[in-house]
């Protein structure tokens, strides 16, 4: 695993004095990058590091925590085995599996083995092949509706798992449970970033 | 600010204690929208009254689990097991179910219904029904629906107008408490509102460039039983738009916070869970009901309640499977059913169907709270000379939004940049969703099955309804119209959608009892009362003739209070 790669992209990594104690403590799970830390609920192993490393990939770490910070593997696991029925846990377990297949045959490994660029060439290319969400009114889809494929589907997971947790609910979105009044009109630079809670 | 919770909202120890006492003067069936408002009505005037609930107490507040719970306190995050999904198998199609209000749908296992063709029926079994549920949309209906069967010929003509029903509709608008905007529309009659919600910016410039492009049509703020500011001991909404979890500050309209809370002041009231009726007993010589019979459902007990009058208020359908599960000598395919029109001119609205579409320009601004309401353009069509189509009968209006939303799943993207951008709000969206009326037709209808029972071992529904060409076409009108209307306001990327839904999905089942002017057509007359058993009455959905294209709820209201009215003044003077 490349994270080391990663972070440097991202220019966090520019200098010691970024680092801080929850910095440090990634470096702790890198070293043990093949080894997982939690027991997963349905995943196998395999199949729960290829879901870190995606999520990871898609919602990093930078000044604000990655989609790993917050448990979103852990999650995504624990959804698969309580809220899916048995057919689509086995959607799920056939998906990760082609999708690693797909990577072991275009670059030789499986997803989380990939170095930095090569997991980069693989998101780029789902980005381009996988159908996109239709639109919704009042929870349901309204007009065409695509096929959605392993990848934008388990990235609308990866979202979904990180914008309900609770450091990002809570602390990086604008929590406001309740808001009382209602304020139909203000500047977005008076409020920032997305309201939490939808 | 009203947040705190008032501690006298909570009123608790209802009296459920139904064993020592089996004869009242008068029995609710049900306890939602409409069955709150008959006890509240009926207590209030002297009468010691026993509602039956089929479910369980909910008392406002204490049993508002759910309430604040934030996403992350609860392991799925909203999503469902694979056994509430079975549980809810039908009614999970609403899209609507989650487990913050899981506790507040019916199960579907236990009360299977058959769909001889697709229909959506969505129950609330406990007490407060569907009223803890609902959409909150409010809209008194006007002489243009009342009239509407007579000028067309189509169904039988209600035997009230709008001026029976005017002062009913203020009544409980008072009480309620209803927020909104008076307009002046002859087609969408003002009520006594609270001060309205307000549009945010982009609704608005949508409102402007619609009423600028299209003469005759407007666009308001929802009015809706939200309270904007304090009213009768509730308090005023903290748009949290957590409302179908139950409101802890009262500010929407529910039995459970309005009118049960008052009835049970009262001391006339009993209100008695579990409580499945499964017929109304008939008394031949007296040509009147004498009282019902239920089935407790936690210990399977049959058990007999009498009463001088009973209101029956179970839901549109459940009305009017009571009543055709009460068969005597003299009525041998139903309670009141001399007419053959009990089961039959089931109605309901069509439901999304309009468009949708992405507003640009707007990005430097938002807005705080989540506010529970939207938009509403009322009627247009088939208003007058003018704007009478040639097309269908009857008219749709448009209920909608704008918020900053898109799908951040969807952008080709991924990363750092990318995870910085979705902590961001979205593109704003603008939709609206019409809403047709459906007209009453004989061959929609339920039945009883007696093939199929429920866990109790009664006769379920077969529901055998379906929207035909009038529906299909005001549809299509609503769809172009949408399209055009957004496209003229200036919005970007218009689509429009009609994802037919069957009927059921709109939530607005009315009919299969209607009122009527002629026994011969209708079972009920223009007080609700059962045209052949005078002491029987039925307000909530069943008991309409027509369904407009206005959301019924405040219909269902109003006529409840006005039949309690009558009901207790013909008791008094010994004609019931």
């Amino acid at each position: 695993m490349d994270r080391r790669k990663a972070l440097q992209k991202t220019g966090l990594f520019a200098g010691a004095t970024f680092l801080m104690p929850s910095m440090l403590s990634l470096f702790e799970s890198c070293k043990s990058e093949n080894r997982l830390d939690w027991k997963p609920l349905y995943f196998t192993d395999v199949e729960a590091k290829t879901i870190a490393s995606l999520v990871d990939k898609i919602l990093p770490r930078t000044d604000t925590p990655g989609a790993l910070d917050v448990k979103s593997d852990i999650f995504i696991d624990t959804v698969i085995a309580k809220s899916y029925d048995k057919a689509g846990q086995e959607h799920m377990r056939a998906d990760i599996a082609a999708f690693n297949e797909n990577c072991s045959s275009k670059y030789g490994d499986v997803f989380y083995n990939l170095s930095d660029d090569d997991k980069t060439a693989v998101l780029n290319e789902a980005e381009k092949s996988s159908g996109k969400f239709g639109k919704g009114v009042w929870g349901a889809g309204v007009g065409p509706q695509e096929e959605i494929g392993f990848y934008r589907s388990m990235k609308s997971m990866a979202i979904w798992a990180y914008m309900t947790s609770e450091e990002i609910g809570k602390n990086v979105l604008n929590y406001d449970p309740v808001p009382g009044e209602y304020e139909p009109c203000k500047p977005l630079s008076e409020v920032g970033n997305k309201w939490s809670l939808g | 600010m009203g947040v705190e919770i008032n501690s006298n909202q909570i009123m608790a120890n209802f009296n459920i204690d139904a064993k020592k006492e089996v004869t009242y003067d008068a029995i609710v069936i049900g306890s939602g929208i409409s069955g709150g408002w008959a006890a509240k009505e009926l207590c209030e005037k002297g009468l010691k009254t026993l509602v039956l609930e089929r479910g369980r107490i909910v008392e406002h507040v204490v049993d508002y689990p759910t309430m604040n719970v934030d996403s992350w306190e609860t392991e799925l995050r909203g999503g469902l097991t694979p056994e509430q999904k079975e549980k809810h198998y039908k009614a999970i199609r609403s899209g609507w179910i989650g487990t913050d209000t899981e506790h507040f749908w019916a199960d579907d296992k236990a009360n299977p219904y058959t769909e001889e063709k697709p229909f959506l029926w969505l129950r609330g079994h406990q007490m407060g029904g569907k009223s803890l549920l609902w959409g909150k949309q409010t809209y008194r209906w006007s002489d243009l629906d009342f009239e509407a069967n007579a000028k067309d010929g189509h169904g039988v003509d209600w035997p009230i107008r709008y001026k029976d029903i005017e002062p009913w509709y203020t009544y409980v608008e008072k009480f309620a408490g209803i927020s909104g905007e008076a307009l002046g529309l002859p087609q969408l009659p003002d009520s006594h509102f609270l001060p309205p919600m307000e549009l945010n910016c982009v609704e608005k410039h949508v409102k402007s460039r619609i009423e600028e492009e299209f003469s005759g049509r407007n666009m308001i703020i929802g009015r809706v039983a939200h309270l904007t500011q304090p009213h009768n001991g509730r308090g005023q909404c903290q748009n949290r738009n957590r409302c179908s979890r139950g409101c802890p500050y009262g500010a929407y309209f529910s039995s459970n916070a309005v009118t049960l809370p008052p009835a049970n002041a009262t001391g006339n009231l009993t209100i008695r869970p579990f409580s499945i009726v499964q017929s109304l007993i008939y008394d031949e010589k007296k040509e009147k009901v004498t009282g019902v019979r239920i089935i407790d459902s936690e210990t399977n007990e049959a058990i007999e309640y009498s009463a001088k009058i009973i209101f029956v208020n179970a839901s549109t359908l459940s009305t009017t499977q009571i009543l055709m599960n009460s068969k005597s000598n003299r009525f041998e395919n139903g309670l009141g059913n001399d007419s053959g029109e009990l089961g039959h001119n089931l109605m309901d609205h069509t439901y999304r169907v309009g468009a949708i579409g992405t507003v640009e320009g707007f990005e430097d601004k938002y807005y705080k709270g989540r506010r529970p309401n939207g938009i509403y353009i009322p009627r247009y069509v088939n208003i007058d000379e003018k704007s009478k189509s040639d097309k269908f009968l009857r008219g749709f209006g448009y209920q909608g939004g704008a918020y900053r939303g898109g799908n951040a799943a969807n952008v080709e993207a991924f990363g750092a940049d990318y995870k910085d951008s979705i902590l961001k709000p979205g593109p704003w969206e603008m939709f609206i969703t019409g809403f047709a009326e459906c007209l009453p037709y004989h061959d929609n209808k339920i039945s009883l099955n007696t093939d199929v029972l429920d866990k109790w071992g009664q006769p379920t529904l077969t529901i055998d309804a379906e929207f035909k060409e009038n529906e299909k076409a005001l549809n299509k009108q609503i769809q172009e119209d949408a399209v055009e209307m957004l496209t003229k306001a200036g919005v970007k990327d218009v689509l429009g959608f009609d994802n037919e839904h069957p009927p059921g999905y709109g939530v607005h089942e009315m009919g299969t009892a209607r009122m009527g002017r002629d026994p011969k057509t209708s079972v009920l007359n223009g007080f609700n009362q059962v045209h052949a058993a005078k002491n029987v009455f039925v307000t909530d959905g069943a008991c309409m003739t027509s369904s407009s294209c206005v959301n019924p709820s405040l219909t269902y209201m109003a006529l409840t209070a006005r039949a309690a009215d009558y009901a207790v003044s013909e008791l008094k003077k010994l004609n019931i």
